[in-house]
Order: structure tokens, then C-alpha cells, then sequence
């Protein structure tokens, strides 16, 4: 189930120094980022509401233009293709979003949404289209009778279920799914857990789940990376990092999770769900202004990206922490 | 979802009444299009200013025509009017309105919320007047003056409501596939403003006819055939003559018909209000 | 019986549709303490919100029945008052905290004066008295800066912050009984825990009875005590939360436990989710109407409404309860 990737495989997609300001609002969405999802795996990526986590789903998506960066999937930038080479690509990725309702056209039935992507990218034909989405329709769990039904006749469940089969009809080798259980109740929520685990298994798909429950994470990723008010803090292989997380902030969070809140806290200081505007300098740590242990460097010198060297553990993969902390202990084992 | 809203405007008593006169009347006008009633507008039957009798239910007017057949024509100009102003300024108003919602805040939602700006500056009566002068001797400048003038506000309705939609996930799922713009709007975004566009339409509707009359009071109305408008123009005279034939047949006739079509918009409003739809 | 800040008894709503009565909330009584919290949890369309809305006389009057043989506030019944009265005790002995704290505060007013305006209703007083009163309950949800988030209008503050200025909105006037309806819900795990504990911490202070209506049984676990389970307007279980977390007895309770992921330094094994949703209100199961989704299932289920003891601490609606 949690078999390791093998570090020989190509990433199916790569995210180099990706940056994005909205300038209307005059805030840094995402701020340097770079990760990269081997084929057939899941990263979580991790933080909370208005860290960017989105904003990097869409850039993928290419539904926003990104300041600079590169992304790549399979090894071509998707911002150098032309345009036949982006409808192929399209077709090999999916975004699932968060609610249910609104990610259906609600005047278009069940069949129309999920014909749409098939007809769009001309696959098959007419009768080949409908067993398809009888097909899809299983697969995720659903009746036949669903497909003349509209968005609003189905439960938030049934609702998900549709938005996920519509994602998968195409055969897509990345499925996007942006907080896609994070509006579900939690019984629905284990459903809909349950059936992305079992259809990545089955389909062997590579998934970017964004959530920001760390549970959700656990249940789902291989990887986690850290989400911080547009910048990534740290990335490990799930299992250290849920076992030994490094960067302060990811502590925070996991103590969260625990269910032990600490009280101390003045109010004020949550900037946890405020975003970061342009205006303000970059030249400190993120995270320095509620970070629990900060040093006199960490208002300074924004901290570089440093891989964690384990002498003793073989790495489930490279661990990336960005914290003056680890700086001195960077050869240690943590 | 459309059968849950036909359900609710039946059980409007208000709603349901003013469908009853809207179709009533529209039943005179097509008889009237199709030469079954009405045809003698023109002719004179009678003597100046008959009083109301079996032969002229509603008298005559100064030069002996018959009001009712007057009044019965004159329907069928209403209906025109507003059926034409109606279609062609909400069809104006749906595609400027989707294109700048669409891209709003780009030079194309610049430049139509700028000749919107303008159009809505202009004091409309003036504005009709000179159109109707510029093209003197056309017959549908009237017509032309309020299609211009009326789709503005279609336009920032649907606006409005194009600019909310296109932040829906179902639409980003469109992009995401790499769907053109253009299939998105039609496909995605304006049927889920259709409930705004009937009865937007049916306030469009009413308001044409109200004009039409208003103009033709000035003037500036219809050239050929006859109007509750220009009724209403000759009645000014006669009123004080003591004939109240021509001001009663149009003035009641306008009445009944705009208050039918404002209860029909109001019961539409709240039968195809989206919240109580999903509720 | 007088002992209890909140009691509820035999409450029932129900929708009137053309197809007939549509029963959301069926028969139920229940209890809570002053300064206990007690949750009410279930999936959504349960009749949570129903009952809470029930409770404060706030379902719309067309359409909706409610009947209750009494609901009372310090052993005051508040079912049988008219719209006036009701207004009256409405923010003073009971005060509600909506899902949406974006929407439930009005974008027009400053927070400040929202929070006097509630006070000023029940009590009155002069600008100055009422200015302090609402500082004291803004610094009370733990602002340490509370003249300035006064001053502030909702969508100058977060999410979090809009939260806890609604709490402070509800417990200014130091109600008996405070009902929060998935007030946390919308919002990030650590503020979630941030805003539990304010409460709990207030709810110490004033001993304020809390009824938690939530789908997350991991939150009614960090901050009450007893806990209520419903499903399709009844009640299947009541019992304390350690009770229910180590042993819970109705197969539902069960389920919607093992539904709940969890962190740990170990992968941890496949979630289970109950199978099958909620079924709706105009064609519900006879019998237990959890029958068709539970595994314990056995034909008596079917055919027969478990009875559910009102009286006792620990109570179950089902033939065969886990044990």
C-alpha cells in the first residue's frame, strides 16, 4: 500500500520556482515553489486557507498565468507548448474541486457533464461515449439512473462522485483534487476517501491532493509538502514527516491535529489564514512572526531550502526543510 | 427544475391572472395579424363622435371610425412593438452583457460599459426624438431608438450575473478541458441567467409598450396604423369636448394590459427564484 | 427537573409538502445541565439544525410544523410563548452561533456596535456602560486588543476572527444556554481548536449549558461531555463521550467513529465509511431507518422502531447494540 516509489522513476510532473502575485489585490500567492510528483504517486500538499494552495492547482491547470516558473509535465513545459500540444495535455490531467454543487453546471444533466470532456477531446464516438460514461458511472460507485438527473436532484456525496467521474472520463494520467473532501460531512468524507484510494490503486493515476487536514493527508499521501503563506517549508515523504516533522510551522500544525491547542496564543496572532501582500519584504522567514522558536536571523535572512541528511534510515525520499534551525544540524541525524 | 417553477406560478393567484390577461390580449393580437378582427380601423363607419351603441360599442372618433376596431388594432401595435423591442434590445443586451462580464475589467468590458455610459447619460425622450428625426420617413425608427436605448440595462444585468457565474467551479471545469470562451458562455454560463433574462424581458416588455405610447403622444410614435399612443394624442382634444371615447377605450386596455404583465413579472420572479428552487 | 439549564421534551418538526408530511425531526427529548456541553451529532439532513432552529422558535411559520410538549430554560417553558415574548428571551437566556460567520454578521455595522446592540436590546444602559460591557465580552473570547476589533467591520477580520467575535455576540448578555450549529466547521483545524477552547473556557466562567450540533465526532470529543446521536430526526444513542468513544453501542455511532481519519506517525490502516447515504425525508425506511445501511441488521429492524429510553444517562435505539 505505502510501497516507496522507486527514486529512479521520472516525475510525472515537475514544479520549478513557481511564482505568482495577484496584483489587483496586491498579494503573493505563490512564492518560489518546487516539488515534483513521481508517476502513480500522491503528494499532499498541506496548509491552511489562503496559502496558495490552490492558486497552484490552478497554475497547473493553466487556468492562471504564473509571474515565473516552470511546470512540467512529462518532462515538457506546459508553458511552451502550442495548442494541439496542450489539448493532449489537458486530456492527461483533472482538477476535482471543493464543492460539490457549484463544480456542476447546474442546468446540464449528469450525462451531459460527463459527454462534454469526451466530445471536447473527441474520443470515440456517440454509442462508445455513453457505455463510457455508464462505465464511469460505476466505477465510481453510482446508478445508471443518476445520468438524466441534474446537479441539484443528488446529495453532496452523490455530487462528488459525479465531479470525480467527469475528472477520470478522459483517462487522465494527474488528478488534481483541490480540498475535495474538505465541505463533505465526515461520513461522506471517508467515502469519498475510500473511493479515490481504491480508484488509484485500480487506475494507477498520480494524485496532488490539496487538503488541509492533516488526517485527510495521512489517509491518502506518500509525500507531504508544506503550504505557508506562498511558500513551501518543508517536503518530506509522509511517513517521516508525520513521525519527525522539522520546520516549526509543520509542528504547529500536527499539534493541531492532536487536538491540543495551546491557549497562549494571543487571538491576534493567527495570521495563520491572512495572506502576504506584495508590499511586504521577503528578506525574513515567512514564518518568523508567529513562529514559537525564533531566532534573531530568522527577521533577517529569509532561510534557504535545505535537504535533511539521514545517516542511519534509508530516505524514503529527499526531505526538505525551510528553517535557519537546520541549518548548523544539516549533516546531523535529526 | 422548470416544472418546480411552473408549479409555483400556479399556485400564484396574482401570477395567474396576469397570465390570463397577458394571453387574452395576445389572443387579439394575433387575431388581429391574422385579419380576424380589427380590419376596420381605417374605415369610416359613422358619424363624428358617436356615442357608444350596439353597432359601436365604444363610439366613434372625430372622423366617425370605429374605437373598438381602433382599440383591437392598436393591440396588436403593442404587441408588435414590444415583441420586437423586447427580443431584439435582450438579445443586444445578453451578448454585451456576457462579453463584458466575461472579460470584465478588459478593454472589451471597458468599451461596452462606456457606450452604455453614454447611452444612459442621454435624457431618453430627446434621445428617441432625435433618432426618429435622423431616420424621418422610416417607419421603424421608434422602434431603433428604444432597442438602443433599453438593451443598457439587460447588459448590466447579465453582467452582473455572468461575472458571479464564471467564478463557479463548473466553469473553471470547462476551462480546465480547455473549452473555448465562447462555447462556455453559451453553453455553461447563460442558461444558468435565464431566470433573470425572462423577466428582465417581461419589465423590457412593458416598458416598450408604456413608450410606445408616450412617443406616439409626441409624435414621435409609429407612421403607419394606429396606436393606443396616437388614441391617447387625439383624445387630448375630445377630453374637452366631453368625448371620452378614444381616452377610455386606450387608457383602459394599457392598464389592464401592463398591470397583467407586471403581475405575470412578479409571480415569474419568485417562481424562478434560484434559491427557493434549490430549497 | 429544575436543575436543567435546557430541557427538551418530545419535540417534533416536520415539513408540509404536496406529497405529505415530511417528518425531520421525530419525538425527541433531551436534557443538558448548566456548564455542560452536550453534542448533537449526525450526518447532514439528520434534523440538527432543525432542532436547534425548533428550539428558538426560528423555522419560518408556512409550510413547517413543529409541536413540543415543552422546552424549558431553567425550568422556564419557552414553546408556548408568542413572537414578542419569544424575542425577549432570544440573545438573553439562549443565544444561537450560525455556521457562517461571513454572513451572520451584518457587513454594515462595526463589531463593536453589533455586540452592544444585542446587550442594549435586553438590558439597556448608557453608551459607556454598554461600550465596557462589550470591550469586557470581546477581551473575554480572548482579543488582547479589543477596541480595535470593535472598531473593525466583518470583512476587515478572518474567518477565525469573525467566530470568535460572534461568540462574543452570543455570550454577551450571558445566556443559559448557548446552541452552536457547525460554528467551527468552516474553518481551519487549528483555529477550529483556538475557538473550541475560548468557548469551553467561557462556558467554565458562566456556566453556560452548550448544545454542539456538528458531523464531527472528533470535535465533540475535544469539547463536550455528553453526546446525542441522531439519524433521520430521532435519536439512536445517548451516552458520555468517553463511553461512546471507547465502547459506543449503536452500530451507527460505530460507523460514523470509524469514518473520522486520524494522524499518526504509522500509516494507518484504510478508512471505513458507513456504506449508502442518508435517506430523504419523504421516503424513509420503516422500522429503525438506519436498518438499510447498518451490518448488525436482522429482520425485527426492519419491522420495528427500537424504543429509546428519554429518562435514562446512557440510552440506545437498538435491537442489537454493540457491547
Amino acid at each position: 500500500m505505502s510501497t516507496p516509489t522507486p527514486p529512479t522513476k521520472p516525475p510525472l510532473l515537475e514544479v520549478r520556482n513557481l511564482s505568482l502575485s495577484f496584483h489587483q489585490q496586491e498579494q503573493v500567492a505563490i512564492d518560489r515553489v518546487s516539488f515534483s510528483i513521481t508517476a502513480g504517486s500522491t503528494l499532499g500538499l498541506v496548509g491552511a486557507s489562503g496559502a496558495g494552495k490552490s492558486s497552484i492547482a490552478r497554475a497547473i491547470m493553466r487556468l492562471i498565468k504564473p509571474d515565473s516558473g516552470e511546470i512540467l509535465f512529462k518532462g515538457k513545459n506546459i508553458f511552451m507548448m502550442n495548442s494541439q500540444q496542450m489539448m493532449a495535455t489537458r486530456q492527461r490531467m483533472q482538477l476535482v474541486f471543493q464543492e460539490p454543487f457549484t463544480s456542476l453546471s447546474p442546468r446540464r444533466t449528469i450525462e451531459q457533464s460527463l459527454l462534454e470532456p469526451l466530445q471536447h477531446f473527441a474520443i470515440g464516438d456517440t454509442n462508445s461515449r455513453q457505455e463510457k460514461t455508464r462505465q464511469i458511472i460505476q466505477t465510481v460507485g453510482l446508478d445508471h439512473d443518476v445520468l438524466r438527473r441534474y446537479p441539484h436532484q443528488l446529495s453532496s456525496g452523490q455530487q462528488q462522485r459525479i465531479a470525480i467521474a467527469r475528472a477520470l472520463i478522459t483517462s487522465p494520467d494527474l488528478l488534481i483534487a483541490d480540498e475535495a473532501v474538505a465541505s463533505l460531512d465526515v461520513s461522506i468524507q471517508a467515502q469519498i476517501i475510500q473511493l479515490i484510494q481504491s480508484l488509484q490503486e485500480e487506475l494507477g493515476i498520480t494524485l496532488l491532493f490539496i487538503s488541509h487536514d492533516l488526517a485527510v493527508i495521512r489517509q491518502i499521501a506518500n509525500d507531504v509538502a508544506v503550504m505557508y503563506q506562498g511558500q513551501l517549508l518543508e517536503q518530506s515523504p509522509a511517513d517521516t514527516f508525520f513521525s519527525k516533522p522539522n520546520h516549526p510551522y509543520s509542528k504547529t500544525l500536527l499539534s493541531f491535529t492532536n487536538n491540543k491547542a495551546p491557549t497562549s496564543l494571543p487571538v491576534e496572532n493567527w495570521r495563520l489564514d491572512r495572506g502576504r501582500t506584495t508590499a511586504e519584504t521577503t528578506s525574513n522567514c515567512v514564518f518568523a512572526r508567529s513562529c514559537q522558536v525564533k531566532m534573531p536571523i530568522c527577521d533577517q535572512l529569509e532561510p534557504a531550502s535545505h535537504q535533511i541528511q539521514y545517516r542511519n534510515q534509508h530516505p524514503l525520499g529527499p526531505h526538505y526543510v525551510k528553517c535557519h534551525l537546520y541549518e548548523e544540524v544539516n549533516t546531523n541525524d535529526t | 427544475m422548470m416544472g418546480g417553477a411552473w408549479r409555483r406560478l400556479k399556485s400564484d393567484r396574482y401570477g395567474m391572472t396576469g397570465l390570463f390577461i397577458v394571453i387574452v390580449f395576445s389572443m387579439v393580437a394575433v387575431c388581429v395579424w391574422s385579419g380576424l378582427l380589427g380590419q376596420g380601423w381605417s374605415d369610416v363607419s359613422g358619424n363624428r363622435w358617436e356615442s357608444v351603441s350596439t353597432t359601436h360599442w365604444f363610439g366613434t372618433n372625430l372622423l366617425g371610425q370605429d374605437i373598438l376596431q381602433r382599440t383591437l388594432f392598436g393591440t396588436a401595435t403593442a404587441f408588435e412593438v414590444g415583441l420586437l423591442v423586447t427580443f431584439c434590445s435582450t438579445l443586444l443586451g445578453t451578448v454585451m452583457g456576457a462579453l463584458a462580464g466575461w472579460y470584465s475589467h478588459g478593454w472589451l468590458d471597458e468599451v461596452i460599459l462606456w457606450l452604455k455610459g453614454v447611452l444612459d447619460s442621454i435624457p431618453f425622450y430627446l434621445f428617441a426624438a432625435a433618432v426618429a428625426f435622423a431616420l424621418q420617413g422610416i417607419p421603424w425608427a421608434m422602434h431603433l431608438a428604444m432597442i438602443i436605448t433599453f438593451w443598457t440595462t439587460t447588459a448590466r444585468i447579465i453582467r452582473g450575473e455572468v461575472m458571479r457565474i464564471k467564478q463557479r467551479e463548473f466553469i473553471e471545469a470547462a476551462r480546465a478541458i480547455g473549452l473555448p470562451s465562447i462555447k462556455i458562455i453559451f453553453r455553461h454560463v447563460l442558461p444558468n441567467t435565464f431566470h433573470v433574462l425572462l423577466v428582465q424581458a417581461s419589465i423590457v416588455f412593458v416598458a416598450a409598450i408604456n413608450t410606445e405610447v408616450i412617443l406616439s403622444f409626441l409624435g414621435l410614435g409609429i407612421q403607419d396604423g394606429v396606436s393606443w399612443g396616437l388614441m391617447l394624442a387625439e383624445s387630448s382634444q375630445e377630453v374637452l369636448a366631453g368625448h371620452f371615447g378614444n381616452f377610455v377605450a386606450a387608457g383602459t386596455s394599457l392598464f389592464v394590459l401592463l398591470m397583467g404583465f407586471n403581475l405575470l413579472a412578479d409571480a415569474l420572479q419568485d417562481a424562478l427564484d434560484s434559491r427557493r428552487a434549490t430549497a | 427537573m429544575s436543575c436543567h439549564a435546557l430541557k427538551v421534551n418530545d419535540l417534533s418538526v416536520w415539513f408540509e409538502t404536496d406529497s405529505g408530511r415530511r417528518q425531520v425531526v421525530d419525538h425527541i427529548s433531551f436534557s443538558i445541565n448548566a456548564g455542560e456541553s452536550t453534542g448533537l451529532v449526525g450526518e447532514s439532513g439528520c434534523g440538527k439544525t432543525m432542532t436547534a432552529l425548533a428550539i428558538l422558535g426560528l423555522l419560518p411559520t408556512s409550510g413547517v410544523g413543529v409541536s413540543a410538549a415543552s422546552i424549558e430554560i431553567n425550568g422556564k417553558d419557552i414553546s408556548s410563548l408568542n413572537a414578542a415574548q419569544r424575542r425577549a428571551v432570544l440573545g438573553r437566556d439562549i443565544a444561537m452561533i450560525f455556521q457562517q460567520p461571513g454572513t451572520a454578521l451584518d457587513p454594515v455595522f462595526t463589531i463593536g456596535h453589533q455586540i452592544s446592540a444585542v446587550y442594549r436590546r435586553h438590558f439597556g444602559g448608557s453608551k459607556k456602560h454598554l461600550w465596557q460591557i462589550m470591550l469586557d465580552s470581546l477581551e473575554a473570547v480572548g482579543f488582547s486588543r479589543a477596541e480595535k476589533i470593535a472598531s473593525a467591520y466583518p470583512h476587515q477580520l478572518s474567518g477565525g476572527m469573525r467566530q470568535l467575535a460572534m461568540i462574543a455576540m452570543a455570550t454577551v448578555c450571558n445566556p443559559v444556554v448557548i446552541i452552536a450549529d457547525e460554528s467551527t466547521t468552516a474553518l481551519d483545524n487549528s483555529t477550529k481548536s483556538l475557538i473550541l477552547k475560548q468557548l469551553e473556557r467561557l462556558q467554565l466562567q458562566h456556566k453556560t449549558a452548550i448544545l454542539l450540533i456538528s458531523h464531527d465526532l472528533a470535535m465533540v470529543r475535544q469539547s463536550c461531555r455528553n453526546v446525542l446521536v441522531m439519524y433521520c430526526g430521532r435519536l439512536l444513542e445517548r451516552t458520555d463521550c468517553q463511553s461512546l468513544y471507547s465502547h459506543a453501542q449503536h452500530p451507527y455511532s460505530a460507523g460514523l467513529l470509524s469514518c473520522i481519519p486520524q494522524v499518526s506517525a504509522n500509516r494507518p490502516p484504510r478508512i471505513s465509511a458507513i456504506p449508502g447515504q442518508v435517506p430523504s425525508a419523504t421516503d424513509l425506511p420503516s422500522g429503525c431507518h438506519f436498518a438499510p445501511r447498518c451490518i448488525r441488521v436482522k429482520p425485527q429492524c426492519q419491522q420495528s422502531v427500537p424504543h429509546f429510553d428519554s429518562e435514562d444517562d446512557r440510552a440506545v435505539a437498538c435491537f442489537r447494540p454493540l457491547s
